[in-house]
């Protein structure tokens, strides 16, 4: 699914050169769940942008769903980007004035679907999340677990491979969180793979798989092998999820 | 996709009303102070001749004073208007296709069959081509003939309202009317003819009154009326009789030319360059050779009928309006950083440089949509006030402050161009924006 | 209060600075040549004519029998006018100063076309003229009544007496006494001066030799000939009326066209004049409105965007003033590098205005104006939203907004 070898990424302000990603390689696989995990300032958002295709990089390979991404023009990593991932932030980044059923729509529209095909998608997405009949609301009327809920329906409607979460629910409380999680491991049951950026070693224990990122590279790979418990309650609680709705 | 751009630049207004409106009174109060000045600048510069600009002409040759130029602005220019003996061999000549001498001058009437009041009237002395030349279209009636002009038969065209004056507006062909205390038949009368400038003799300004009557040219000499335009002299000669005057070096009348074919100006333009050769030699046009042949284009223009007031307003305006949309770059670019948050989210759901841009261009092009529409009006509103204030001081205030509709259309082109303009750097700037790093946490 | 960390700033934020400076200069450039050439214009219009022209009107009398005696007709309704209530003083004039028609004669200082020369407006009138003008008489007296000619043939042959202006005298006779000296027309008639008025405006207020004016007694033959009447003030509407029906008592036969007032033809001269100060004025006034609201926006948009920023110097010790004085600063660099660049471009567009359209050169007193009137402006217009920044509480540092 996604393949990056010795990517380097080097911040350059007019004093000091950082150097985020150095020789960073990492392979995942179609269907995974993926915890990346780390402490603060050690590359995981930049590699997580990487990965998102928002952001270039000074050298390396990256290969997405089997494309080598790396010397593409922004029109085609926008489509890609458009077509293949689903983005999660940890503050949600809704669009304030856009109602539910507009946010969700907005990957959409530049997929450039007819508008049929995107109502479908769209009450899809939201059912799959439990908030269909919240579609006329605007963020501000919504719980904070509730707008986490709307952007994983807008990472969904676009029916992804991949699905990059930057914390999740770091802005959640924990009654919050756990739905939050429990729909995430439900779409990965679905067949989408999930790489999710955390410093809670909590969270990132329901992964089948961790890597930690420390001064921009890996530092511990573990091997790959499915976590009985954690798919065992993704599959138990998918019902709480909907109902809790 | 334009829909959904359009749907959010909609959107984008709510969020900020107050701010989309200062950028769309920009625009509009810019365009509007454009529109004004191009108005007043393009009812001047506005050629009443259409296509047959460029085979009328009017000609000037250089009759003046030997030690000093005729005009001080410009040393190399020649008289703008001719003597009574140039004006008569000029248009004696056989090479025009059509050809006019005329003056302006005036006097009082009255109706034969009626005992009312003396009247005035501003004539028009001219021959008999000069409706056919300057395309004149009659509502009775016509022109009198070739003949008439030599005679002088008695006859006269009436304007519309010189004919509403006299007649009230009645089909006044065959009557007769006493100008002067002398009878002249009626052949004509003008229908609705006004054009602006009145380009056929700019001697008294481009926006002044047409004629009430058109008489004869040899009226002129029989009945010694003098001219009730411009008459300059500068020679020293004892001029104590109308014939004295005629004879003079004295200017005050026009000559017209048609030449349809290149072959004909040609020869027209030696034939002038040989007549003042061979005036030369009977010790008239003492200063060097220097005749011109104007079209009418180069006639407006040699007459400089569009000011310097007006290029230097309009010069201003364009200045104005170039204030408003710097004003109107910076607003976009300030609001448009404003939302790079959302930029940068729809940058992360899909959308390419290219779509953030044309998103962005089109909210700039709805601004520039209603900064025009909402100007035109300004402007209208403006040209409205404008002239009622300035009616007060003349009389052509309408002319000088025509309602153009092709100068509306221009202006608010202009906003709508020069406001897309304003917004291409704002979006391309938020369209390069690196969406990164505005999904965290801010 | 130091300038570079606001300069570096400054810097990071190119875009801004740079369209606020740019707006400024043009901004700079449009008031400072816009402001010359009304004030130019103003003081054209508002200089004095020397004659009371707000109390003058005139009109044309052509009388229509062809046999009838026109001198004798202007002799009696000049007796009429003269007494009648509400009428100051009347004249026959062959043309009406501020009219704007009217002809031109060059005179001399010498015989033969000899020494200094000037054109002047030639009023060919009587012994009422100055006082139906209302014009000031600096030296000498006017006309005696036996001095002035019914001239019927045609011609221009000047009277052996004339009464001048101060500036036709001295653009003629330089520092020589003007009363009482010769001048001479093109053909060596001269012309002995008996009268100088201090100031009398001619016939065309756009002609730069308006103020040099000659009157000559006499009245010239048929139909050249206009009657001026002076009334004493707030009367001019009662009197045109009442002069309109007692000349057609008097002869019914003829046409008086209708009166004009001085004051309408001096506006009418003077109208491009007041249209292009209106326009100016307007544009300088718009322009003035938006460049402040185009730095106000910004310096909003600065406060807003830094929220953050400001709260953390607050935290580390800032007082309000420090912050207030922070975006005053900016704002001040901004509108200097603004006007640097404006007076190039106000120099710019005042000599290509001048070398184009023979308009007067920009006069440097206005840039300097300029250039102080924009710094207050741009003071001003920064002054509320640095108030705002200084609202910004301490505990923004911390926020998550």
């Amino acid at each position: 699914m996604l393949s990056m070898t010795n990517v380097s990424k080097i911040f350059r302000t007019d004093l000091i050169e950082t150097h985020a990603l150095r020789n960073f390689s990492l392979e995942v696989k179609a269907g995974e769940f993926l915890a990346v995990t780390g402490p603060s300032g050690s590359g995981k958002t930049t590699f997580l942008n990487i990965a998102g295709l928002l952001e270039p990089y000074e050298s390396g390979s990256y290969k997405l769903d089997d494309v080598e991404v790396t010397d593409l023009s922004d029109d085609v990593r926008s489509g890609l980007r458009n077509q293949k991932i689903g983005f999660i932030f940890q503050s949600f980044n809704l669009m304030p004035d856009l109602n539910v059923f507009d946010n969700v729509d907005v990957p959409l529209r530049y997929r450039r679907m007819k508008a049929a095909e995107r109502n479908k998608r769209i009450t899809n997405a939201l059912e799959i999340v439990g908030l269909a009949a919240r579609m006329k609301h605007v963020p501000a009327q919504l719980s904070g677990g509730q707008q986490q809920r709307v952007a994983i329906a807008r990472a969904l409607a676009g029916d992804p491979k991949l699905i990059l979460a930057d914390e999740p629910t770091g802005n959640l409380d924990s009654l919050m969180a756990r739905q939050v999680l429990e729909l995430l491991e439900k779409i990965n049951q679905m067949g989408t793979t999930i790489i999710m950026v955390t410093h809670d070693p909590e969270l990132a224990r329901r992964a089948h798989r961790n890597v930690q990122v420390v001064d921009g590279q890996i530092s511990d790979l573990k091997p790959y092998e499915p976590h009985p418990t954690a798919a065992a309650q993704a599959l138990g609680s998918s019902a709480l999820a909907t109902a809790g709705a | 996709m334009f829909a959904y751009y359009l749907e959010l630049a909609l959107r984008s207004f709510k969020r900020n009303p107050g701010l989309t409106a200062l950028m769309v009174f920009a625009i509009a109060l810019g365009i509007s102070v454009c529109m004004i000045t191009l108005t007043t600048y393009r009812a001047a510069s506005t050629n009443p001749a259409g296509d047959r600009s460029s085979i009328l002409f009017a000609a000037s040759i250089d009759s003046w004073d030997p030690d000093q130029s005729y005009d001080d602005r410009d040393k190399t220019l020649a008289p703008t208007m001719l003597t009574y003996r140039d004006a008569r061999a000029l248009t004696a000549s056989g090479i025009p296709d059509r050809k006019v001498i005329m003056y302006k001058s005036g006097g009082t009437y009255r109706r034969a069959d009626k005992g009312m009041a003396p009247q005035y009237f501003a004539t028009r002395m001219t021959s008999a081509d000069f409706f056919a030349m300057f395309e004149v279209p009659f509502l009775y009636g016509g022109p009198w003939n070739a003949k008439a002009d030599a005679g002088p038969d008695p006859v006269l065209v009436l304007s519309k309202k010189g004919n509403q004056e006299a007649f009230g507006g009645a089909n006044s062909v065959g009557k007769t009317i006493l100008f002067k205390n002398r009878e002249f038949r009626v052949v004509g009368v003008l229908d609705d003819w006004e054009p602006m400038p009145k380009y056929f003799d700019v001697s008294n300004g481009a926006f002044q009154d047409l004629e009430d009557a058109y008489l004869p040219f040899s009226w002129g000499q029989v009945m010694e009326l003098g001219s009730h335009g411009n008459t300059n002299c500068w020679k020293t000669e004892v001029i104590d009789s109308y014939q004295a005057f005629l004879n003079s070096e004295c200017i005050s009348f026009e000559a017209w030319f048609e030449l349809r074919t290149a072959e004909k100006q040609r020869a027209f333009r030696e034939f002038l360059d040989n007549y003042v050769v061979e005036q030369k030699k009977h010790g008239r046009f003492p200063r060097p050779l220097n005749n011109y042949l104007y079209d009418v284009d180069d006639w407006l223009e040699r007459n400089s009928v569009v000011e310097d007031d007006n290029k230097a307003m309009l010069t201003m305006a364009f200045a104005f309006l170039a204030v408003c949309l710097v004003n109107t770059v910076g607003l976009l670019l300030a609001k448009f950083l404003n939302a790079a948050p959302s930029a940068g989210v729809r940058r992360a759901l899909g959308a390419s440089r290219r779509d953030i841009f044309w998103q962005h261009l089109t909210e700039a092009g709805v601004v520039a949509l209603a900064g025009g529409g909402v100007g035109g009006l300004l402007g209208v509103c403006g040209i409205w006030a404008l002239r009622a204030w300035y009616g007060r001081f003349v009389d052509e205030a309408t002319r000088v402050l025509p309602f153009d509709e092709a100068n509306f259309l221009i202006c608010v082109a202009i906003a709508i161009a020069a406001g897309i303009a304003a917004g291409l750097y704002p979006a391309w700037r938020i369209g390069r924006a690196a969406p990164a790093s505005y999904l965290k946490v801010q | 209060m130091e300038i570079r960390p606001i300069l570096s700033s400054l810097l990071r934020n190119r875009a801004g600075a740079i369209l606020v400076s740019l707006q400024i200069a043009i901004t700079l450039a449009i008031v400072v040549n816009a402001v010359f050439l009304t004030y130019q214009r103003v003081s054209h219009i508002g200089r004095p004519s020397g004659i009371d022209d707000q109390n003058i009107f005139s009109f044309w009398v052509t009388s229509y029998e062809p046999d009838h005696d026109y001198l004798a007709m202007v002799r009696e309704d000049m007796a009429l006018l003269r007494q009648m209530p509400g009428i100051v003083d009347a004249a026959p004039m062959n043309q009406v100063p501020l009219s704007g028609s009217g002809n031109s004669t060059l005179f001399f200082s010498l015989p033969d076309k000899k020494g200094e020369n000037s054109p002047a407006n030639t009023f060919e009138t009587d012994e009422h003229a100055v006082q139906t003008l209302g014009v000031k008489l600096s030296a000498g007296k006017t006309f005696d009544p036996g001095a002035v000619i019914f001239r019927t043939e045609r011609g221009t042959a000047w009277q052996p007496t004339g009464v001048i202006s101060e500036a036709l005298g001295k653009a003629l006779f330089k520092d020589k006494p003007i009363l009482g000296n010769t001048m001479y027309d093109d053909q060596s008639h001269p012309i002995r001066i008996i009268g100088v008025i201090e100031r009398m405006q001619g016939s065309w207020v756009g002609w730069d030799k308006v103020d040099r004016t000659m009157l000559t007694p006499s009245i010239g033959p048929d139909a050249s000939t206009q009657y001026v009447i002076r009334v004493q003030p707030g009367q001019l509407d009662r009197v045109i009326a009442a002069v309109e029906v007692a000349l057609l008592k008097r002869d019914p036969n003829r046409r008086l066209d209708e009166a004009k007032k001085m004051s309408d033809m001096k506006r009418r001269g003077y109208a491009g004049d007041s249209l292009m100060a209106v326009t100016l004025s307007t544009v300088t006034g718009l322009v003035l409105v938006f460049s402040s609201l185009g730095i106000f926006g910004l310096a909003t948009f600065n406060v807003n965007t830094r929220t953050r920023q400001i709260g953390t110097r607050r935290a580390v010790g800032a007082r309000k003033r420090d912050i207030v004085r922070y975006f005053m600063t900016e704002n001040w660099l901004i509108t200097t590098l603004g006007v640097v660049v404006g007076c190039c471009l106000a120099l710019g567009i005042g000599y290509w205005l001048s070398t184009q359209y023979q308009l007067p050169r920009l006069s440097l007193y206005y840039l300097v104006s300029g250039v102080l009137g924009l710094w207050i402006v741009g003071q001003a217009a920064a002054w509320q939203p640095s108030l705002r920044a200084a609202k910004v509480s301490p505990a923004m540092a911390t926020r998550n907004i």
